[in-house]
């Protein structure tokens, strides 16, 4: 086929996503980044102008975006690490082919499907701070003898919250790596048995490099997911300064304290920081597979 | 290979004709007063879900006055989200808005509401139009009264041997120590304490309560009064008469330890006047007692009203019929069946003194007398700056009780913060 | 599977996995049948005193008000979700084969152009999008809500696809072209049967992530007509306090299409068919 025809078939096939995307996306960030430069309090209807970088140099110099920030660099390490770990695994499983494979792949997806705000109510009654679930299993299995309060010190908070998220966020890695596993031609896995490899080095030598980009695709949502997660802390934990996050400060910034030119200059700089993982993820993830 | 095409396209297609069958018969057989466009005005109204009156009330209110009322119900905190976004694009997010007590200097400031009239004797009538009211404009209605007042459980004050209810906040830390030293409940007070709005409003009651103040005139916090609440609700935390799990639990979920049995006083909702009623909602029916507020030296001259209200905003294109809808909402005969539909406490005063002497709000304790006690803590109205002036109290009332600073520690860094904020408003 | 230990570790795997799955179910289930006194209480048992099915009962009664809210928020849901599909499966597939499959200027811009978006939060485009909303009178329309679910579910999507895509060796199109089939026919009777394991993740992913959808629905969607099932569960609240039970039954009740859509569906993504070209 000729280079050019190609071309436009390429064009072609991709005006749709372009169209998309340029309108309900990129045009709207756009947009964002404007106010980001601009003073806008809405308290203050009158006050309003160009700023220039104002914004950005107020939240970099407040003590409570660094806060904030480590909380979120907290809870994205443990989120992703728990999620690719645990996803790997359920994917490993739901591979497996036996009778209750559908049923366990229909449990897989449970968590992803419940609506946040009883997925919070849910999780909040299990660390419930008095008798909730959890302190009841540990007080009657004896490892504790009074209830834990699970959210009055700051890396217990995180992590309960890290764990809860994970908690949902796994059921989408375990789908995408199942795809993958579905992806890897079985002759591959014939051919290393004909030359004598045990089922871990089938392992190590196919599965795992032929998997690279699915788990990356994994790693990738997890990790978008631990830079946004709100609900979740919310449900346990409130606006409270001890649990905030960056995306919490954003919303009590924009929609609380109603300084849409701050609060759209901090989302922006949220989105900075996961563009620079996403960067990397691209880069490192993407790589062309060959069988 | 074909096959497995086919079952592939099948399902997408079977998934895509789920949803659209569902779809189509719903969509038909959508509520015909959110749908139709009847000849005349239409309003829309945007409420959570307690203030939305019945199909019937609606029906009569079109039929009376020919304006079609489109509901829009939305949870609480996302009503304000959504005004504040439409409102900054010069949009309405509806005709009618919910606005409660603590938006409403900020909607102000913002000049998202509408003036709207009232009568004298409505003013007279509704002493929390003062808290929607600023320089003289009245910028909202309310709809559903809430103030703070007190509740005591009856057996538990008895079985320590008290037999009359506390009066003065002296008398209430007396008996709850004795009803803690008796093991009558391991925990008798319970209160918000929690990082969000309710230990704000309760650190702002508790302080009203005791000291008759909360700000200075300028708008700053008033040392005495603040500090002597801190330490006093520090001193209640610090001699174990709170569950500590009200520390990091929802500040709402505090106010259930009294249904539960669990509590023996507290200072909450007024709602929880019906509540403490309901079988199905508290396991120690007829056992509390709605009372007037403690004070320093006998019950409290006043408490700290919490209303919601509907409001107008300056955006719509349909001021009048707003305007028409606003009055007949919040008009006694409504307000009457809006008990009745909702349980909402009448804000007029005469509509509930109605519904208590004709026995249908029934125990209602203190609730009346309470409600001629309400006064505003603010001296100027509500600030502009409130929700991040809250932020501020609540997060060091937390840290307090936590055991992370003392009293003197959180006042200062709440002072510090109320302060500046009331300087740049100068 | 065919060792002893294999299957012991099998069997070890799947309790486990149970238990941290389905267990916080079997405790949302308990709570929404606990009285709402007894939710906090300080007590080391575990069930409630005694089974309350008020709330189960209230969601079933039609003539209630919360019934009617919550089956009126499922079909929206499904709508939104079999919209959200229509469009996005048609547009991910064109998308991903594109980029896979052939060469052309600009390519890799517009790849990380797209891929790139997955970074962004929702609260950095949802104030413009409202505002575009209102001027072109979209607010309260599920096909436009739908059309930005695919937005934020296309570069996921693409990825996924552009990945397993490019797993499958080209020479099999390539022969079929040879044969003299068109790129289309090529596309639909020679890729898409070895690549509908991924197409089916797609589906599923994309009906998920726009079962729960919460922020853009919350903006752009409020009326009874168009509010999904998510939101609706978010508001069964009274002023001073969030209606635990009821909201728990309502979560339980809105997991029931997604779940059995997946029960439908898993054959096939998992099962024993074995991916090739050959069988």
């Amino acid at each position: 086929m000729k280079r050019k025809t190609k071309g436009a078939l390429g064009i072609a096939l991709l005006l749709p996503i372009i169209i998309i995307m340029a309108v309900l996306v990129y045009y709207p960030i756009i947009k964002t980044f404007s106010y980001s430069m601009q003073k806008m309090k809405l308290t203050a209807p009158q006050d309003t102008g160009f700023v220039g970088w104002a914004n950005y140099q107020a939240v970099l110099k407040s003590d409570s975006f660094w806060y904030s920030l480590q909380n979120t660099l907290f809870l994205l390490v443990v989120v992703v690490l728990i999620t690719t770990v645990f996803g790997i695994c359920v994917a490993l499983m739901l591979n497996v082919d036996t009778k209750i494979s559908g049923v366990l792949m229909a449990a897989a997806v449970l968590p992803w499907a419940l609506p946040p705000v009883v997925n919070g109510i849910i999780w909040r009654f299990i660390f419930y701070p008095g008798y909730g679930f959890m302190n009841k299993l540990l007080i009657g299995i004896g490892v504790i003898d009074s209830p834990i309060e699970w959210m009055s010190r700051r890396f217990l908070l995180l992590f309960v919250v890290a764990l809860v998220v994970a908690w949902r966020s796994i059921p989408f890695t375990a789908i995408v790596c199942l795809a993958g596993l579905r992806a890897i031609p079985h002759d591959l896995y014939e051919a290393a048995r004909i030359d004598g490899a045990g089922r871990w080095s089938a392992f190590r030598h196919i599965t795992g490099p032929l998997m690279v980009p699915f788990v990356g695709i994994g790693i990738t949502s997890a990790s978008i997911t631990a830079i946004n997660i709100f609900d979740e802390i919310v449900a346990l934990a409130g606006y409270s300064d001890l649990g905030k996050n960056l995306l919490i400060e954003s919303y009590l910034t924009t929609f609380s304290f109603l300084d849409f030119g701050k609060g759209s200059a901090l989302t922006y700089i949220i989105m900075l920081i996961s563009a620079v993982l996403g960067f990397f993820y691209l880069k490192n993830l993407t790589r062309e597979v060959e069988y | 290979m074909k096959k497995k095409l086919l079952s592939v396209l099948l399902c997408t297609a079977l998934i895509g004709t789920l949803a659209a069958g569902c779809s189509s018969k719903k969509g038909a057989e959508a509520s015909p007063k959110e749908d139709s466009k009847t000849e005349g005005k239409e309003i829309t109204v945007m409420v959570p879900e307690w203030a939305v009156p019945s199909d019937d009330m609606l029906d009569a209110f079109t039929e009376d006055s020919g304006i079609n009322v489109v509901m829009n119900v939305v949870s609480w905190d996302d009503i304000r989200d959504k005004v504040a976004i439409a409102a900054s694009g010069g949009t309405a997010a509806a005709d009618v808005i919910e606005v409660d007590w603590s938006w409403v200097g900020e909607m102000n400031s913002a000049g998202w509401l509408e003036e709207i009239e009232m009568t004298d004797e409505d003013k007279a009538d509704m002493p929390t139009l003062e808290t929607f009211s600023i320089d003289g404009k009245v910028l909202a209605v309310p709809y559903a009264n809430d103030y703070r007042i007190a509740y005591y459980n009856k057996e538990h004050f008895k079985a320590a041997g008290i037999e009359k209810a506390p009066q003065t906040w002296d008398e209430v830390y007396d008996a709850l120590k004795k009803i803690k030293d008796a093991g009558i409940v391991e925990y008798p007070y319970t209160m918000p304490m929690n990082a969000d709005e309710s230990a704000t409003t309760s650190m702002m009651w508790m302080a009203f309560s005791r000291s008759g103040q909360v700000f200075n005139d300028d708008g700053t916090l008033n040392k005495d009064a603040v500090s002597d609440a801190l330490e006093f609700e520090k001193k209640l935390v610090d001699e174990g008469f709170t569950d500590p799990a009200s520390k990091t639990a929802s500040g709402m979920d505090a106010y259930r330890k009294l249904t539960a049995g669990e509590a023996s006083f507290m200072v909450g909702p007024t709602k929880f006047v019906g509540i403490s009623n309901n079988e199905e909602e508290c396991s120690v029916v007829g056992q509390i007692e709605a009372i007037l507020l403690p004070g320093k030296d006998g019950t409290s001259p006043q408490t700290m009203p919490l209303p919601e209200a509907v409001g107008i905003t300056k955006f719509s294109e349909n001021k009048d019929a707003a305007k028409e809808f606003v009055k007949w909402y919040t008009s006694a005969e409504t307000q009457k069946e809006l008990y009745q539909a909702n349980s909402s406490i009448p804000t007029r005063n005469a509509v509930l003194s109605d519904l208590i002497n004709d026995g249908t709000i029934q125990n209602a304790g203190a609730m009346l007398e309470e409600a001629k006690l309400i006064k505003s803590p603010f001296p100027n109205g509500i600030p502009s700056y409130y929700s991040e002036m809250s932020n501020a109290i609540y997060n060091n009332v937390n840290k307090m009780v936590l055991g992370e600073i003392s009293a003197q520690e959180a006042f200062d860094a709440m002072d510090k913060k109320v302060t500046e904020l009331a300087g740049n408003e100068e | 599977m065919k060792t002893k230990s294999g299957k012991v570790l099998y069997v070890i795997v799947v309790a486990l996995f149970l238990v941290f799955t389905i267990g916080p179910f079997v405790w949302a289930f308990l709570i929404s049948v606990t009285p709402e006194f007894e939710m906090f209480k300080n007590t080391m048992k575990m069930l409630p005193s005694k089974v309350n099915w008020e709330n189960y009962i209230t969601l079933f009664a039609t003539s209630s008000r919360q019934s009617k809210i919550l089956f009126q928020g499922m079909s929206n849901s499904l709508k939104a979700v079999g919209i959200t599909l229509l469009i996005g499966l048609p547009v991910a597939m064109m998308s991903a084969y594109a980029l896979a499959r052939l060469e052309f200027r600009g390519k890799k811009l517009i790849k990380n152009a797209v891929l790139i978006t997955m970074v962004i939060p929702v609260f950095a485009t949802v104030i413009p999008l409202y505002r575009i909303f209102v001027s072109y009178h979209l607010l309260d329309k599920i096909f436009w809500l739908s059309l930005v679910y695919a937005s934020s579910f296309l570069p996921m999507s693409v990825w996924l696809m552009l990945n397993y895509f490019s797993t499958i060796p080209v020479e099999i199109e390539e022969a079929a072209r040879v044969d003299g089939c068109g790129r289309i026919r090529t596309f639909f009777e020679i890729l898409l049967p070895v690549a509908y394991p991924v197409v089916i993740s797609s589906a599923l992913i994309m009906f998920l992530s726009a079962w729960n959808q919460f922020q853009i629905p919350l903006i752009l969607a409020s009326s009874f007509q168009t509010k999904p099932v998510s939101i609706v569960t978010s508001e069964f609240m009274v002023k001073d306090s969030i209606q635990y039970g009821i909201t728990a039954a309502a979560g339980l009740l809105a997991i029931v299409p997604p779940a059995a859509t997946a029960l439908i569906l898993r054959k096939y993504l998992v099962s024993g068919m074995t991916r090739g070209t050959g069988k």
